[in-house]
């Protein structure tokens, strides 16, 4: 994992914490909302706000849509910071 | 980022105490954003309902936006106005079904309030560029007489209270500034649909102001047009504190539960600088900026009271001094008839509050407490959290819209009624005689954390305690007067000794706030020359602090006597008895002017303080 993403990564955790207020969670590349009972349309929402936020980031309105899992958040993360 | 309290909040869920972990959310603020609101939301959707003392209340929101985000924090904010809120939101885009079908689930729900949550994109502007004023007129009509049908339809089918959004001015303007200057252009017809919508507002219905919530916020941030496209979001996430915030005090208006009753401190909120002291010249009101600034609060203050805001006054200070102000001052904007009860005195202000309550028969969650002085908020705080207390900024540039953005005296109703009530407060009043001491405040002044250090007189000082004796007139026992000169020279007498003290606490540091001066008469006698200290430490013990070190400097000369001098003056009476509470006994009486003597061959007992000493020890 490259530097760049791996500070993404745990800055991306560090969302994931405040948003679910739950300080065991783990991210990994491959996780979705099918993956966390409270991660419905509400919280994803939450969540790309807070990302916003944290990484001082405007996504695009069809990029929010678009994130089905962890691994595309950072991806896109990567591209935009 | 400061959530140490989210954090103790947490905790105090996991201990199921709930009251604590709620009190700890009561430290939301409006301009938090939208994923801290939604943490404090969260928090407070783990405390059990019946663990809090909030009234149940059921609103349905009709909405032509996504308000799913907004609810929970929604809810959240009507909690710190006292309700426990059940919300109910109709299916989206259904507004026109749910309100006409009077089998549909917005009417099962039986709301006690219904929000119409439209935006301006529901205003339907169908115009040609340049259309007659007649055209305009019809447009306006249309769509104003749609909600009107709305209302009229809900009130047909519930009793519910309506609330019902204006209408938002959008950013974009095809003509540019043109667009301001024709009646037809969309800007103008959005502002002309707002005041028609007022003037054909219904009993029961209100409306929701959001162009003006939306300017507050700022137009350039509040439209966020990437959530309106990507989930029909109308406004910017980071707004939900704004609105929420707002719309929890109307419902609190609409419940009868709007403050009724402004308790205002005197020196430094509503002028400048301590009447006491400075007197009626030196106050700063009317010239220079600050002066302004007072005026302009105090202005603000009088349209508050001539739409039937109760204002009282609450102040340390001699009651003839504190009048003077409002008598004689010409910069004065409040008048004494605007007062409904006038309280000075040098009791402290959680009794004083609790005496204006009884006396004006109110409740004291309908009072707002108006003070600079952050200890005095504070101890109001602790002692009445039922009082609202606004964190006034030291900058009285700030006064009126720190108040004005609480949004306390929100209402639905005006009437004749509300502008003479304040004078029917005042006109019916008999002063109720109340001298219960309602308040132990020893945890209060333990609290505080005070640390004081006595030092000897030094250059360093020298032109402050020169100062402070000039300038000081309440607490002065003799009102001695001394150049820095004459404070210089008494550094090199033997005879005299001579005492600052310093005053710090957990809100900041008070600085130089008491003076003593003592003078060796003779072998056995110590005479207190001058005893000055500032009012605004007054009642914290350090008075008693500065006895236990004058006590113990006589014992270090072997004296077997202090002896006291009151010398009384128009300000002064305030200390007419100092010597007395003190365990003096009078020795002598003249034109006023007393004599004391504190026998201390015997031991005096030490008087208890709450206050540190952080003095280097003194020879």
């Amino acid at each position: 994992m490259s530097e760049k993403k791996q500070e993404i990564n745990k800055r991306l955790t560090q969302v994931f914490h405040d948003v679910f207020d739950d300080e065991d969670i783990q991210i990994f590349d491959e996780m979705s909302a099918k993956d966390l009972e409270e991660w419905d349309s509400l919280m994803h929402i939450t969540l790309v706000v807070a990302t916003e936020k944290k990484f001082g980031v405007q996504l695009n309105a069809a990029e929010v849509g678009q994130l089905k899992n962890v691994g595309e958040m950072i991806e896109l993360l990567m591209k935009r910071t | 980022m400061a959530d140490d309290y989210l954090k103790l909040c947490k905790q105090f869920i996991k201990e199921e105490k709930y009251r604590e972990a709620f009190a700890q959310l009561r430290l939301a603020q409006v301009n938090d954003d939208f994923a801290r609101l939604h943490r404090h939301a969260r928090l407070f959707k783990s405390i059990p309902k019946n663990s809090l003392e909030l009234t149940p209340i059921k609103i349905a929101m009709v909405a032509t936006s996504t308000v799913d985000h907004f609810v929970d924090i929604f809810r959240f904010w009507l909690s710190l106005q006292g309700f426990a809120a059940e919300i109910y939101v109709t299916e989206f885009n259904t507004m026109d079904q749910a309100i006409l079908n009077p089998a549909s689930e917005l009417y099962t729900f039986q709301p006690d309030i219904v929000w119409i949550f439209t935006n301006s994109r529901d205003i339907h502007i169908d115009l040609v560029y340049g259309s007659s004023q007649e055209g305009v007129e019809t447009c306006l009509q249309e769509n104003v007489e749609r909600f009107k049908t709305l209302w009229t339809t809900l009130k047909q089918h519930s009793s519910a209270y309506i609330i019902q959004n204006n209408a938002e001015i959008p950013l974009e303007r095809v003509f540019g500034n043109y667009e301001g200057s024709v009646a037809w252009g969309k800007i103008n017809i959005l502002r002309q649909f707002n005041v028609q919508l007022a003037q054909a507002i219904l009993p029961g219905v209100t409306v929701f102001d959001m162009d003006y919530v939306s300017s507050v916020y700022g137009k350039r941030t509040w439209f966020d047009e990437r959530y309106w496209y990507h989930s029909k979001h109308a406004f910017a996430f980071d707004a939900v504190g704004l609105v929420a915030s707002e719309a929890a005090r109307l419902v609190s208006a609409i419940k009868g539960r709007a403050k009724k009753c402004l308790v205002l401190d005197l020196d430094n909120t509503l002028w400048g600088g301590i009447i006491g002291d400075d007197g009626l010249e030196g106050i700063v009101l009317g010239d220079g900026a600050n002066g302004e600034a007072y005026v302009d609060f105090q202005k603000y203050l009088k349209r508050l009271k001539d739409r039937g805001v109760i204002l009282t006054v609450c102040s340390k200070n001699d009651e003839s001094n504190a009048k003077s102000a409002f008598l004689e001052h010409p910069e004065m904007v409040l008048k004494l008839e605007d007062i409904a009860l006038f309280t000075a005195n040098w009791k402290n202000k959680v009794d004083n509050i609790q005496d204006i309550a009884a006396t004006l028969d109110i409740g004291l969650e309908s009072m707002v407490f108006v003070d600079d002085n952050p200890a005095e908020r504070d101890l109001v705080k602790k002692y009445l959290p039922m009082v609202s207390v606004p964190d006034m900024p030291e900058d009285p540039s700030w006064f009126m819209r720190t108040l004005d953005a609480q949004q306390y005296f929100e209402t639905v109703t005006f009437s004749g009624e509300d502008q003479k009530r304040s004078d029917m407060y005042r006109d019916n009043l008999e002063r109720k005689t109340l001298q219960t001491q309602y308040t132990d405040l020893t945890d209060y002044l333990k609290s505080l954390q005070m640390c004081a250090t006595v030092s000897p007189f030094d250059a360093m000082y020298q032109s402050r305690i020169a100062q402070l004796l000039n300038k000081s007139n309440q607490f002065h026992l003799t009102t001695t007067r001394y150049t820095e000169a004459q404070i210089k020279d008494m550094m090199a007498d033997e005879n005299i000794i001579g005492r600052y003290f310093k005053l710090k606490d957990r809100f900041g540091d008070n600085g130089l706030i008491s003076v003593v001066i003592l003078q060796k008469q003779n072998e056995h006698d110590l005479f207190i020359d001058t005893w000055l200290m500032s009012c605004r430490v007054l009642a914290r013990g350090m008075e008693d602090f500065v006895q236990n070190e004058i006590v113990a400097i006589a014992k270090k000369h072997h004296c077997q006597r202090i002896l006291g001098q009151y010398i009384p003056t128009k300000k002064n009476q305030l200390v007419a008895d100092h010597y007395k509470k003190f365990g003096y006994i009078m020795t002598e009486e003249n034109q006023g002017t007393t004599l004391w003597a504190l026998d201390i061959t015997n031991d005096v007992p030490s008087r208890e303080t709450f206050i540190e000493n952080e003095s280097k020890e003194l020879v």
